[in-house]
């Protein structure tokens, strides 16, 4: 299969510009800098080339909402944030390839206008950082990067912008705040980026996986893209998969893939003595799989989505049958309400306070209420709030519940966890009696 | 006590001002810088990065307190940090963490007395598909394993 | 003009305004924490989530614009379902300790969760503790457990009184309003914080515990503090001022006002007020009757010789309202045919003054006495009887100079060491005993209306003088009514042209 954003992975010194060139890097730069800004934007519309960060918007058609001649300067933001758990495929990108995402970075700075594009990258990335650090050196002293692009009247400038730890900073509005110095806290809507973004400025924010898809795109023509993958899901995605499967990481697949072929093929199945219970396909804010929709379910968007499921950002955590299902739960949850940035009411309280019935569930001290509970806050959060941070617990709590029910009822009436002697090793877990619960009805202290 | 930036990091800092419209949106590579400088975000720090950037107290404290990688507090020379996170969790990332514990003598956010740990739980690092995964300053350690976790603390000096 | 349909009404309202302030137009309410029509949209409560029709996801009514056509829901089913499941959050970690709290009966949580929500909790983990009785500043205390993170307050500061210095600190729910460790919350206008706070996060500590506000009685006045004339209301129980609180004039202080301000109830509370006149008797200083001391006063002032227009002066103050400096004037003038009209103002030689409401000058009706003709005290011309309104002290008139004899009649309000000197010193209101009017810094005649009933004896200067003139038997005007004595001065100034009390209204008007 011809490969679009990994065909240098295996090549020694594949982050060094020479290896870049060699195999044919930059060179696409020449017929970009020959079309016009807006042939641009129609050729990646035509890829059907879609946001790979999570929310699979079409990339030509968010370039198209950018204004021709605002009066100020327009921003490229990449979305080098990667924090999804699960999700670790920029990350490979970023280290692996970075020449390719300044290429391409390169080109939806010239269709949108942008003269100056932030890079912001996760503060915990260290190896990436430096690695696309060098690159930019690297690109400006060839001049593919800074004043008059290959000598042509096009100049770019594009600089790096380390997070800090904040997973909601991958919110492409909570990122351009970020960036000016501020609380990653995501903006409200409207005004789009597009329209005031960065700095008030109309701004494109793209994830490292779509930008480094452009280089193809230009060079080979939207037709080519297109013809990958199936007519609404175009091209090839990255799939980060992690969890007991022989062989974890990161693989490049055209979408449409039947997800069992690739568990089998790229992942080389599971572990030995392990077997199957579940997948999150799509970093740990989409809708879990049974193992039986696995066996269903193609690699696309349209797919998982017919199967109540989300493509994502396309980092797979594969769980075994003998990983208990409200731990996991709880897990994620601890996630979430740790990430919310706690602006919106219903998800700084929503996330914590569902992450305190799992983690009660979770002892064997829940009741059959707390499930319908859980049901109802997350129907309380998802969609009511600034951005999607609510809905990405909500998600994960509502399918866990509709396809692993069984596992929190057996928490419920066993009094404790089932799973908890084979996967941890805190010694044998204590219980608190019912009379230590803490009971708070409203009204409580008159 | 009043803080100030050494000549290297003021150089470095009107370095990154020129890449922003305004001062303000140094904010988060000045900090960095701050930590760096001063070994972590101390009044005095966060009031030294709000007089260089012309920005007031309490928004320099509420961007610096939003951010995990900023410490308010010191930190010891080695910050072992564990993630927590499912797929490592999956992968015995728990054992990791327990077997880290009791091997340091810490509990999630505390420092050994000589200073040279800090334990800290995080959440993820992207590391999942070399799970259980930590990192100890900058570095990542990955598919951890008790042996390996002793091998990695000896290393340290 | 746009045409919208709020809850299946159909209105036109202005192009550019929000849901919120479209339903108020049409006459509903949209429910709201964080939305505050002078600071910046934060759309963080989530409370005034609405369904626009062919719009998929409920709306925050705060941040969406009314549109040509536009079609929306503030009530049904949807809504009120969203309403109850953020209320549900907003209060799972509020302690719910209404009865220990000072913004109870005027909370927001109280009257929203009685009329939209009104459910069981069905929270029964621990909540989580946050920071108590916080001293953010000089004046303001913050309960962190009540505090439902709208940031009304960080925006006031940041966008209003332009002194960032409270912040939301960590993230989550571990989110906590703040001010940068050790300092503290002291802009001019910090009390502000406290009104636009919707629940009890924020508390003034000067009416902290003093008095529950559903007893409270609420008078339309205006601040005394300087001359920008802040509209207030004085909030009163039992014959106490317990607060001031501004009153919305967009023209005059939008719905702000600064903490000095809220300081200037204080002194009419005093224990030191003048209770009823005082006149000397035998050399010592005497407390009589309002009925004793007329005939006194008149004794006194014919017992000087060749006493006329000329040689009496009536010294107004910028302190005093129109009514009572006008009433001054009108009595020197039909009874002692004296047009010597001099006035004293409140002077401090580094008056605090910014660009926004805190004027230089400390007084609330330069402008007003002005537009009477009082000109301010500087002259070498020597009078014998003085008729002085507010406590003026003895150095004041000093820079005129006095004759040894001379008769000196002082309305006063307290009784202090200024007050001690003069022949006779009447009791006299304090603007929160008084009817009357003030003229601002920017012409705007504003009226101000009693919140209580004045100490003992004393009473408004209009009618002290009203009431001495029929001791003189001159044809001076009778009133019974500061209204009456407003009417006199619009006939009798042009600026005030046109002008009644009915016709100030709420918020004044302005003269040329």
């Amino acid at each position: 299969m011809e490969t679009i954003l990994t065909p240098n992975f295996n090549l020694p010194d594949s982050h060094t510009l020479p290896v870049y060139e060699k195999t044919g890097g930059y060179k696409t730069l020449h017929k970009l800098l020959k079309m016009r800004p807006d042939e641009v934007i129609e050729e990646v519309k035509k890829s059907g080339l879609r946001g790979r960060g999570g929310a699979g918007f079409g990339t030509g058609l968010k370039w198209s909402f950018v204004p021709k001649d605002p009066p100020g300067p327009r921003y490229l933001c990449v979305n080098a944030d990667e924090g999804e758990p699960g999700t670790f495929k920029d990350r490979a990108l970023l280290e692996k390839d970075p020449h390719r995402l300044i290429e391409g970075s390169v080109m939806c700075a010239y269709a949108i206008g942008a003269a100056v594009g932030y890079i912001y990258i996760r503060g915990e990335f260290d190896l990436p950082y430096r690695r696309i650090e060098a690159a930019l050196q690297e690109a400006y002293q060839k001049g593919y990067l800074g004043k008059n692009i290959l000598g042509s009247p096009f100049s770019f400038d594009l600089y790096t912008h380390q997070g800090a730890g904040a997973y909601i900073c991958g919110e492409e509005t909570a990122l351009l705040n970020s960036i000016e110095g501020k609380r990653g806290e995501p903006r409200i809507k409207p005004p789009f980026p597009a329209i005031s973004g960065l700095f008030g400025a109309p701004t494109v924010i793209n994830n490292v996986e779509t930008l480094s898809a452009l280089p193809y795109i230009i060079e080979k023509g939207a037709e080519a893209y297109a013809s990958i993958g199936t007519p609404k899901s175009t091209g090839t995605k990255l799939f980060s998969v992690s969890g007991p499967v022989k062989k974890p990481g990161v693989y490049e697949v055209p979408l449409g893939y039947p997800l069992r072929k690739f568990l089998d093929e790229y992942a080389g199945g599971l572990m030995e003595g392990k077997i199957l219970k579940a997948v999150i396909p799509g970093g740990s804010s989409v809708p879990v799989l049974t193992a039986q929709e696995v066996e269903e379910v193609n690699l696309d968007y349209e797919s998982l989505q017919e199967h109540g499921s989300m493509l994502g950002s396309g980092g797979m955590i594969v769980i075994p049958d003998d990983f208990c299902m409200v731990h996991a739960l709880e897990i994620l949850a601890h996630f979430y309400s740790h990430e919310s940035c706690g602006q919106c009411s219903p998800c700084r309280e929503g996330t914590a306070w569902i992450y305190k019935i799992l983690k009660r569930l979770e002892k064997g001290q829940g009741t059959p209420e707390d499930l319908d509970l859980l049901i109802d806050i997350s129907n309380g959060m998802a969609g009511q709030t600034i951005c999607v941070l609510s809905d990405a617990l909500a998600m994960p709590v509502k399918s866990f519940l509709a396809k692993f029910k069984n596992e929190f009822e057996e928490h419920i009436s066993l009094g404790y966890c089932p799973h908890r002697a084979s996967f941890r090793t805190s010694g044998a877990p204590t219980y608190l009696s019912s009379d230590q619960l803490l009971w708070s009805p409203r009204f409580q202290s008159l | 006590m009043i803080l100030k930036f050494s000549k290297n990091s003021k150089t470095k800092i009107d370095e990154i001002l020129e890449r922003y419209p305004n001062k303000q949106a140094a904010t988060l590579p000045v900090l960095f810088i701050a930590q760096r400088e001063f070994g972590h975000l101390s009044r005095e720090a966060m009031e030294a990065v709000a007089k260089i950037l012309e920005t007031s107290y309490a928004h320099v404290y509420g961007v610096a307190t939003f951010y995990t990688l900023y410490n308010k507090k010191p930190v010891g020379k080695y910050h072992v940090q564990i993630c927590g996170n499912l797929s490592c969790s999956i992968m015995g990332g728990e054992n990791i963490q327990e077997y880290l514990k009791k091997k340091l003598k810490l509990n999630f956010g505390e420092t050994t007395q000589d200073g040279k740990f800090t334990l800290s739980s995080v959440e993820c690092l992207a590391s999942c598909g070399t799970g259980p995964a930590m990192q100890i300053n900058e570095a990542y350690y990955e598919k951890l394993t008790p042996e390996k976790v002793d091998e990695i603390l000896n290393s340290l000096k | 003009m746009v045409e919208i349909t709020v809850d299946g009404k159909k209105i036109t309202v202005p192009h550019g305004i929000n849901l919120i302030e479209a339903a108020r137009l049409a006459g509903g309410f949209i429910p709201h924490y964080c939305y505050h029509s002078k600071l910046s949209v934060a759309g963080n409560c989530r409370m005034c989530l609405v369904e626009i029709e062919k719009v998929p996801k409920l709306q925050v009514a705060c941040n969406t614009t009314v549109r040509d056509g536009m079609v929306f829901y503030t009530n049904n089913d949807r809504v009120k379902r969203a309403r109850e499941q953020v209320l549900e959050f907003i209060l799972v970690n509020h302690p719910l300790d209404c009865p220990v709290c000072d913004q109870a009966g005027e909370c927001k949580l109280q009257e929203f969760y009685m009329q939209y929500d009104l459910r069981e909790s069905r929270f029964r983990e621990s909540k989580s503790h946050k920071p108590k009785v916080v001293d953010l500043g000089p004046r303001v205390v913050l309960d962190m457990e009540r505090c439902i993170l709208c940031t009304r307050c960080v925006r006031f500061c940041r966008e209003i009184a332009k002194s960032d210095e409270l912040c939301v600190s960590e993230r989550g729910s571990r989110n906590k309003l703040t001010t940068y460790p050790g300092k503290a919350l002291e802009n001019a206008y910090s009390t502000n914080v406290v009104d636009i706070c919707p629940v009890g996060a924020l508390t003034s500590k000067d009416f902290r515990f003093k008095r529950r506000v559903w007893f409270l009685k609420k008078e339309k006045s205006i601040c005394p503090g300087c001359a920008r004339g802040c509209n207030i209301e004085i909030h009163h129980h039992d014959n106490k001022i317990f607060r001031l609180v501004p009153r919305t004039n967009e023209e005059v202080n939008q719905c702000w006002m600064c903490d000095e301000g809220r300081d200037t109830y204080k002194p009419v509370l005093a224990q030191n007020r003048l209770r009823s006149p005082m006149g000397f008797e035998a050399g010592q200083r005497t407390q009589f009757s309002s009925t004793e001391i007329m005939p006194r006063i008149q004794n006194a002032l014919s017992g000087i010789a060749g006493i006329d227009g000329k040689s009496i002066v009536g010294i107004g103050s910028a302190q005093a309202t129109n009514e009572d400096n006008y009433a001054l004037k009108k009595f020197l003038e039909i009874t002692f045919k004296s047009k010597n009209l001099l006035y004293h103002k409140n002077e401090s030689d580094h008056p605090t003054h910014d660009n926004f409401l805190i004027c230089a000058d400390k007084n609330p009706n330069t402008n007003g006495i002005e537009a009477l003709d009082f000109v301010k005290i500087n002259t070498n011309k020597k009078f014998q009887a003085f008729f002085i309104l507010g406590n003026l002290p003895e150095e004041a008139i000093k820079k005129i100079a006095l004759e040894k004899k001379r008769v000196v009649i002082m309305l006063a309000t307290h009784d202090d060491e200024d007050s001690k000197w003069p022949d006779f010193v009447i009791p006299t209101t304090t603007f929160a005993e008084s009817t009357g009017t003030f003229m601002n810094i920017q012409r705007r005649v504003q009226k101000i209306s009693p919140a209580l009933i004045s100490p003992g004896e004393s009473r408004s200067a209009w009618e002290f003088f009203s009431d001495l003139s029929t001791y003189f038997g001159k044809e001076n005007p009778i009133y019974h009514s500061a209204e009456a004595v407003f009417q006199d001065i619009v006939e009798e100034h042009l600026c005030y042209q046109g002008l009644t009390y009915k016709s100030l209204g709420e918020t004044g008007k302005v003269c040329p």
